[in-house]
């Protein structure tokens, strides 16, 4: 237990608005069951690590509600486990991974902690990164600091000792830098600095366009198995669903798909999340459709991001583009006459 | 800490008519419906009837029961004062007293009981497939201030013989019980759901234990003695889906009720919702070769060949070329490619080879084995 681990959930992501005006990055939805923050808290648990700070900034009530006191990742502990740390509505949605001002609010955790080395981490990278190959890398190398890297592209997960944290937490102003991610990114030269090359999954949420085209390269087999990897398993808030059912006539095809669906229409490329009702003879192509969307008889949808409880009603036709998909937000009643 | 009603699941059955299915775990923790197992059932049933003390017995097999239990954390039965107990035989000063009967097994419980100093006793089974709110049993049963409530339910007449029959007057109050009758007087079958007043089940459980003749059962004895002494027994008519899945052919027919909009069994009735232990699994991955059609599938899946009128399990993977109809699949089976399953139950974690056929036929069901795996490739040799 060497390891505690900071998950920086209130870095803004410009450019994700249509999917994050409930909630923040933290709880958006992500490969048909998930929330993005589902990845980092079971790489968290996944590596062994029993101690995790959260800093969600506001709107965090959904990001609440869906981890709750840590269950469904066995983060429930009378001795250390999850910690939800919010962060104040001036210092959060900044753009670097450990900010600096946001973590000097909750000193207290740092000084609690009893691990020697921290994990700081961000929600928007989906990946499988195991923070204790990171750290055996990083002690390896002798680095102040190690940055997980991944084909030339940084994770923004950084690792380094706690007393160096919070060393910089005490003096970050006098040395004009705002976050970890920035000080890795200046390579201010009185820290020596190390690179973990990470070779697994991963996607990177840092626009819609991204959003859409790494889900959509998720239905394809070498994505889809190295993601969900059996002795690895990716956790999330435990909802009691059925099975989805399939009915007659039905036509599902290079799909993933949750439970609790009822699937009566044609759905091809597509990511059906929890409890989506899809009516007979709709077509969705190319599509993310989320938790307990009603697409009704006879739609056309294609390039289409519907969020959380969208009703579409019957024969509407909605084509996006790859490049520019459409997206309806949370909670939307799209009637026939609406679509263009 | 008094509680006014305290249920008692037994969940000790062996149901060696279920074969396989049973040789390792006791027919209550048997899978069902892709997802769940039978006991998720009367427990669900308990939580949405706002039953928060649930006594388990067991006995046949109870480590998957008792892990899968655990403290009751799906339905809602992890609690501080109540919640789920197990309740196993134990030992005392005189050895180990196996349960010997249902009503020997409340019997052997009275302690656990008297902590509760209950007014009713609700006892249940984890041998069933239904919905029922007991809360209107219980309304019933006060209403009628009976001492027994037994829940029933009509049956086809031609099949009342294998059940417990009672006869009841105008307002439901019982005149008879005859357990499996040649000439069944009514078809009112009983569902081995009992309501007792706490005063009189304890009372007639002492007379019954020193009864040597008796079998201690609570269909064969307890309920005849009680009518015999001129108890209020009332039997209450439950209207809704109720399934003893005690064969292969029954446990088939249960789960392709789920795939009959018209049979009553209705799993996405987000009102009475079936509550079981989640495991984390990725969702389903339904391939470009894949092809589903009325059936039912859960999470973990992998489906690259067809699939009709079945139930998959969470983590069976069906590859191409393969097709599954009528056919239940329970967790963890593998069907390689181009193989053939119509009519048939796969256990857990079966492989099922390339290219291998099982079919039930004539009204038959197959309950795919090892052996009939073995038989298969002895004869294709």
């Amino acid at each position: 237990m060497r390891l505690v681990a900071v998950v920086d959930a209130s870095v803004n992501i410009p450019g994700l608005e249509d999917l994050t005006m409930y909630r923040s990055v933290a709880s958006v939805p992500f490969a048909g069951r998930y929330r993005l923050i589902d990845f980092v808290l079971s790489n968290v648990v996944n590596s062994n690590i029993n101690s995790v700070g959260i800093f969600p900034s506001y709107p965090f009530v959904s990001l609440l509600d869906h981890i709750g006191m840590g269950k469904s990742w066995d983060l429930d502990r009378r001795k250390e486990g999850l910690f939800f740390l919010p962060v104040g509505l001036r210092k959060g949605n900044h753009l670097g991974v450990g900010d600096f001002e946001a973590l000097e609010e909750h000193m207290d955790f740092f000084r609690k902690s009893r691990q020697q080395y921290v994990v700081i981490t961000n929600c928007f990278t989906v990946c499988q990164l195991d923070y204790n190959e990171m750290l055996d890398d990083h002690l390896a190398s002798g680095a102040d600091v190690t940055e997980a890297v991944s084909n030339g592209t940084s994770l923004r997960t950084y690792i380094l000792e706690k007393s160096l944290l919070v060393h910089m937490i005490k003096t970050f102003r006098q040395q004009r830098v705002i976050s970890v991610e920035d000080v890795v990114n200046l390579k201010k030269n009185y820290y020596t600095y190390n690179q973990y090359e990470y070779t697994g999954y991963h996607a990177i949420i840092n626009s819609k366009e991204s959003y859409f085209a790494e889900s959509m390269k998720l239905l394809e087999e070498p994505h889809w198995r190295s993601l969900f990897l059996p002795d690895r398993p990716v956790y999330t808030k435990v909802k009691d669903e059925p099975p989805t059912r399939y009915m007659e006539g039905s036509s599902v095809k290079s799909a993933l798909v949750a439970n609790g669906g009822q699937l009566e229409g044609i759905v091809r490329n597509s990511i059906i999340s929890r409890a989506v009702i899809i009516q007979q003879n709709a077509r969705v192509e190319n599509c993310i459709i989320m938790q307990k969307c009603v697409v009704e008889e006879d739609c056309d949808l294609s390039y289409v991001i519907a969020d959380k409880d969208v009703r579409i009603e019957a024969g509407t036709v909605l084509h996006g583009t790859k490049e520019k998909p459409i997206v309806l937000r949370k909670g939307e009643h799209v009637m026939k006459e609406d679509a263009i | 800490m008094k509680k006014e009603i305290v249920a008692m699941l037994l969940a000790g059955g062996q149901g060696t008519r279920l074969k396989e299915l049973t040789y390792t775990v006791a027919k209550p923790a048997v899978p069902f419906g892709g997802k769940y197992r039978i006991i998720d059932f009367p427990l669900s049933n308990c939580l949405n009837s706002e039953i928060h003390t649930v006594g388990v017995l067991t006995q046949y097999q109870p480590h998957i029961l008792h892990h899968y239990i655990g403290i009751g954390t799906p339905w809602d039965l992890d609690r501080r004062n109540g919640g789920v107990t197990m309740l196993p035989p134990y030992a005392e000063k005189e050895g180990i007293k196996w349960y010997d009967g249902t009503a020997n097994a409340i019997y052997q419980n009275l302690r656990f009981l008297e902590q509760y100093d209950p007014e009713y006793v609700l006892i249940l089974s984890g041998d069933h497939i239904y919905k029922m709110n007991y809360e209107l049993m219980l309304e019933f049963h006060k209403q009628n201030d009976a001492d027994v409530t037994i829940s029933v339910i009509e049956v086809p007449w031609e099949e009342a013989s294998r059940f417990g029959i009672m006869e009841a007057d105008e307002n439901m109050k019982v005149k008879e019980f005859a357990e499996k009758p040649e000439k069944p007087k009514s078809n009112l079958a009983s569902m081995g759901v009992y309501i007792f007043n706490w005063q009189k089940l304890k009372k007639y459980l002492k007379i019954d234990v020193e009864n040597e003749e008796s079998t201690h059962d609570f269909g064969k004895d307890i309920i005849p003695l009680m009518l015999s002494e001129k108890e209020k027994l009332f039997a209450y008519p439950f209207k809704g889906y109720w399934k003893d899945v005690g064969t292969v052919a029954s446990l088939w027919e249960a789960n392709m009720d789920l795939l009959r909009s018209d049979s009553g069994l209705n799993l996405h009735d987000s009102a009475w919702r079936i509550y079981s232990s989640n495991p984390q699994l990725p969702p389903q991955v339904i391939t470009r070769n894949g092809e589903i059609q009325n059936s039912l599938v859960n999470e973990g899946c992998i489906i690259e060949g067809e699939v009709s009128n079945s139930i998959i399990s969470q983590n069976v993977e069906l590859r191409t070329g393969s097709s599954l109809s009528e056919s239940v699949a329970m967790s963890g089976v593998v069907i390689g490619h181009d193989a053939t399953l119509i009519r048939t139950i796969i256990p857990p974690n079966l492989i099922i080879p390339d290219g291998f056929q099982a079919e039930g036929k004539d009204g038959e069901v197959v309950l795919v084995t090892e052996e009939l795996i073995a038989e298969w490739k002895g004869s294709d040799e």
